[in-house]
């Protein structure tokens, strides 16, 4: 993975939206970017599905997943010790936690599609319970089906995940789907929409 | 069990997969109960195996969640296993539920929770397997609760990903000394990798660990096959790396994941094989949850949270004021501390509930094991049972009362002890009685079963200012003491009370010290001239090698520069005509609270505060909003003006600056914080004394606080859509104890309609907005 490529998306969680950033700030994110690609404690936990999972059949999912010959659901995490690290930060230089934190999402996330790779190109993103009008709820059938608790990955009674750098996915093999902001459950107070941006790069996706 | 550790064993495989072969699914646990001939059909073959696994991965009390008792599930369990006539294993893995800190599991509800397990067994079972857990500090709890439950061999091991980590953070070398240390009869890794990936994992646990290993790999990693997903390790391939690990020295070999009887049926041509047990040679060594420091070279022990001398800690101690104790420990991280000392001896403490809050908050923010600092034993035996990690207990001297009361719990815990060579006499005048002390100590803890690893000796610093003469016999004491191959420790700067210019006699005798063979100096991290001395000494001692890290430290020295000005150079970047508003726009603390102090020379305190530091965060606050300053920069600016406020109160010592007093708190349910921090530094930025309540705050904690401080205002955070229920209620419980204005909410899910909806006061969208809704309510 080159990591530079991944400023576009650690600005957009900073909130820059295309303004320059300082040096200072260029400098904490390459800081933080080497520390988390020398840790790199980027772990998966997925099974591949021929026959789908009773809770996909239903919308939005099976217009998602319309044509796909398999569908593969994973859960990917930085593991506790980004969690720990943004701890530290926020006493020891609360600037750099807030970049550290911005970049472990974006690290977490680049990964990820690193790893997806393998399923080749013709597939859909990583489309998460939660996107697109489907219901974070349905996180309670990812972990049924995958036991992420086995690598230590947990989901608390209000559905979310810990580590707090962990993403679920839900991907269709043998199709492809791009993303888009339609649905969204942010998209009436979204920052990017009122600036003309997206929260994804819409080229790649 | 004879065999153990001594013949090579044999654990049975996977269940999971052998009950979807059946076309079994739903919840394991219950298939024990309604469907008991399948469960023991795939127990029976597995009767190869030496010990059989009962199917009882998910059966505790907080994870398992269906029409059963666990009683009842657990018993038929057990008879099921019974079906195939040899040692059954109690099947226990994790609740599924993220521990504090992280998540909001305490450690004694997940203690309780296997003590359950274990109560209910504990008269039916051959012994208990701990498997698949990924968080040590979980696997603490339950190998505890086991063995404190139920008087039966308890295995335990851990998930490790291929680089040798636990989805947590800890290494094998970590898992070793803390499983070890709580007396478990074998350990060892499971599940997560293919027995290919899991060599390097294995080898590590093996060249470290004294007892039995155990290890048990998944069947490799599945892949999707014309369609359909398979595993593809053979049971030869298989049974191939298993002869590895026996060859490598594992004692016990079975299956996780995706393996089958005939894989164990292979793995049972292995049994009897000698184990290859090597002589293992380990340095003294204490951990956090994720780091080991390892007494090979000189290792500082920070001596600063402590409040013997320091009013301003022993004022944070009282008040319950965590942040000050929690900065301390970060700062002296920051300057090169590998363990912190943690003291909390108040008369007007109840020092167990102290130190245990103390050592948990600690270890929270900064990664570094500790030493708790007690003569108190229950304090002692509170915070080192709750310890995530090998702690160093401080400590024990000649007196047998003392070793009576304090080595029983470091054998139960495998914690390091200081032993002071000192007895209910005093110190003994002479190097020579200090050393049969020493020698003392060591013999009892050996009577308690404590290696002699688990030895640190203390030779006890006298004050050159009243007794001369003994300095050198502390120094004789040491060089005896290292004789008895035992570490060392000395509180170092105790040598120049009395004296003046303190720095020199310490970082002299600091030398002398390390010369004669002093491995764990306490002191001041924060001491430069001390911590310059270390490095020195590092180079001179060979430990540093080739001088690389002092060369990269003095490389640019000369002779003008003193260490003072090394540590400005951190802030290049700043032009030396910067003014304090500068400072602030550009987030330079230690620049702004040099310059903050200049200006107090000629101005009244509040004048710099109304007159430089608001206008600055003013000026910065502007730029943010125009987007031409983004939120890290306004992070740092605000975390400048603080430094700069908190240089401001040392000259109002009274009534300080503060502008009123705000609660915080993310919501019961949500741990999402960094939000809720930012804030926080904002707030503090201009003046606001903040009390942060945290993340996942129940309701009733919010009201409590907002009744102990009557705060200008409270703020909540949530960032989850499942989470706003949550903060209607805190609202509610806000109302109810009378807080009828001043509710401000914000978070990712929230916005103005929510919480008008929620019955919220103010709305905001970020931290700049709050403080400034802030300060026009208050003027109100």
């Amino acid at each position: 993975m080159n990591i530079s490529e991944l400023k576009p998306r650690i600005y957009g969680y900073l909130g820059f939206k295309g303004a320059v950033a300082s040096p200072q700030t260029d400098a904490l994110i390459a800081e933080c970017l080497t520390e988390l690609d020398e840790q790199n404690e980027f772990r998966v936990t997925y099974k591949i599905f021929t026959e789908r999972p009773a809770f996909l059949n239903k919308p939005p999912y099976e217009s998602f997943l319309k044509g796909a010959s398999a569908v593969v659901i994973e859960v990917a995490s930085l593991g506790a010790t980004a969690d720990a690290r943004i701890k530290y930060l926020s006493v020891a230089n609360a600037a750099k936690a807030v970049v550290f934190d911005a970049c472990a999402s974006a690290f977490l996330e680049a990964c990820a599609d690193e790893w997806e790779t393998r399923f080749g190109e013709t597939r859909t993103y990583r489309f998460c319970p939660g996107y697109g009008g489907s219901e974070v709820y349905d996180l309670k059938y990812v972990f049924e089906l995958l036991q992420p608790e086995k690598v230590g990955v947990t989901l608390s009674e209000s559905y979310y995940m810990l580590p707090s750098k962990t993403v679920a996915g839900i991907i269709g093999i043998g199709i492809s789907a791009r993303k888009s902001c339609e649905n969204c459950f942010m998209l009436p107070r979204c920052e990017y929409r009122k600036e003309g941006a997206r929260c994804y790069d819409s080229e790649k996706n | 069990m004879l065999r153990l550790g001594k013949e090579l064993m044999i654990f049975d495989g996977g269940m999971g997969s052998e009950l979807s072969k059946k076309g079994l699914f739903g919840n394991p646990e219950e298939l024990n109960v309604t469907h008991p001939e399948e469960v023991k059909e795939i127990h029976r073959s597995y009767s190869c195996a030496d010990f059989i696994t009962t199917n009882t991965f998910g059966l505790n009390g907080i994870k398992y969640v269906g029409k059963y008792g666990l009683r009842e599930l657990a018993l038929a369990a057990v008879e099921n296993a019974r079906a195939a006539g040899k040692k059954v294993f109690f099947d226990v893995g994790p609740t599924g539920s993220m521990l504090a800190p992280l998540g909001s599991l305490s450690f004694d509800e997940a203690y309780s929770a296997f003590a359950e397990i274990a109560d209910i067994t504990k008269d039916c079972v051959d012994g208990y397997i701990a498997e698949t857990f990924s968080d040590l500090y979980e696997l603490k709890a339950c190998v505890l609760a086991l063995k404190e439950h139920a008087n039966k061999p308890v295995f335990a091991t851990m998930t490790f990903d291929a680089r040798g980590r636990t989805l947590t953070g800890a290494t094998p070398e970590i898992a070793v000394e803390v499983l070890e240390g709580l007396g478990v009869d074998a350990l060892g890794a499971n599940c997560s990798l293919g027995p290919k990936e899991m060599l390097g994992v294995a080898k590590r646990i093996l060249a470290c660990s004294g007892v039995p290993v155990l290890l048990q790999p998944n069947r490799g990693l599945p892949v999707l096959k014309g369609g359909k997903t398979e595993y593809e390790l053979s049971a030869d391939e298989f049974a191939f790396y298993a002869e590895k690990f026996a060859e490598m020295g594992a004692s016990i070999i079975g299956g996780c994941c995706g393996t089958a009887p005939e894989f164990i049926e292979k793995l049972c041509a292995l049994r009897g094989l000698q184990v290859k047990r090597k002589q293992i040679s380990r340095p003294t060594a204490v951990t956090s949850g994720t780091r080991i420091v390892e007494f090979c070279g000189v290792k500082v022990c920070g001596e600063r949270l402590n409040p013997t001398g320091k009013p301003k800690l022993k004022e944070a101690l009282i008040a319950q004021n965590y942040d000050e104790i929690i900065g301390e420990a970060v700062r002296q991280k920051e300057a090169g501390a590998d363990i912190l000392d943690i003291n909390v001896g108040l008369p007007q403490l109840n020092e167990p509930e102290v130190m245990e809050t103390v050592c948990r908050k600690v270890s929270e923010y900064a990664d570094l094991p500790l030493q708790i600092d007690s003569s108190n034993p229950a304090a002692i035996e509170r915070a080192v049972r709750r310890y995530n990690g090998i702690p160093l207990i401080n400590s024990v001297n000649g007196e047998e009362i003392v070793m009576a009361k304090v080595f029983p719990i470091a054998k139960k815990y495998g914690a390091v002890v200081l032993g002071l060579t000192m007895d209910g006499r005093g110190v003994p005048p002479t190097a020579l009685e200090r050393f049969e002390i020493a020698k003392k100590i060591i013999e009892r803890a050996a009577d308690y079963g404590i290696e002699r690893r688990k030895i640190i000796i203390d030779t006890l610093v006298l004050t050159a200012s009243a007794e001369q003469k003994l300095v050198k016999e502390t120094l004789e004491g040491l060089r005896l003491v290292k004789s008895l191959g035992v570490k060392t420790a000395l509180g170092v700067s105790n040598v120049s009370f009395g004296l003046p210019n303190r720095p020199l006699l310490n970082k002299t005798f600091l030398a002398a010290a390390l010369a004669c063979g002093l491995d764990m100096p306490i002191m001041n991290p924060l001491d430069a001239e001390m911590t310059a001395t270390l490095k020195a000494f590092g180079v001179l001692s060979g430990t540093d090698e080739n001088a690389e890290k002092y060369i990269a430290e003095y490389k640019d020295f000369s002779p003008a520069s003193s260490v003072a000005a090394a540590v400005k150079k951190t802030e290049n970047g700043s032009a030396p005509s910067a003014t304090l508003r500068d400072c602030i726009l550009l987030g330079l603390k230690e620049k702004a609270e040099e310059l903050t102090r200049k200006e107090l020379e000629s101005n009244e305190p509040m004048s710099v505060v109304n007159g430089v530091l608001i206008p600055a965060l003013d000026e910065a606050g502007k730029l943010y909003d125009e987007g031409k300053l983004f939120l890290p920069q306004l992070v740092a600016a605000a975390q400048a003006a603080k430094t700069a406020f908190k240089a401001v109160s040392h000259k109002l010592p009274k009534q300080g600056v503060s502008r009123g007093t705000v609660v915080l708190a993310t919501v019961k349910g949500d741990v999402h914080d960094i939000g809720k921090n930012i804030v926080k530094v904002v707030a503090e930025s201009y003046g606001y004394n903040v009390v942060d309540l945290g993340k996942d705050v129940p309701p009733e904690k919010v009201a409590e606080a907002y009744l102990k401080h009557k705060p200008l205002a409270v703020g909540l955070s949530a960032l989850m859509t499942t989470t706003v229920e949550s903060m209607e209620k805190t609202i509610m419980a806000l109302r109810a104890a009378g807080c009828g204005r001043g509710i401000f909410v914000g978070g990712a899910v929230l916005s103005r309609e929510i919480a008008e909806q929620i019955g919220a006061d103010f709305y905001t969208k970020d931290a700049l907005e709050f403080v400034k809704t802030l300060d026009s309510f208050a003027s109100r």
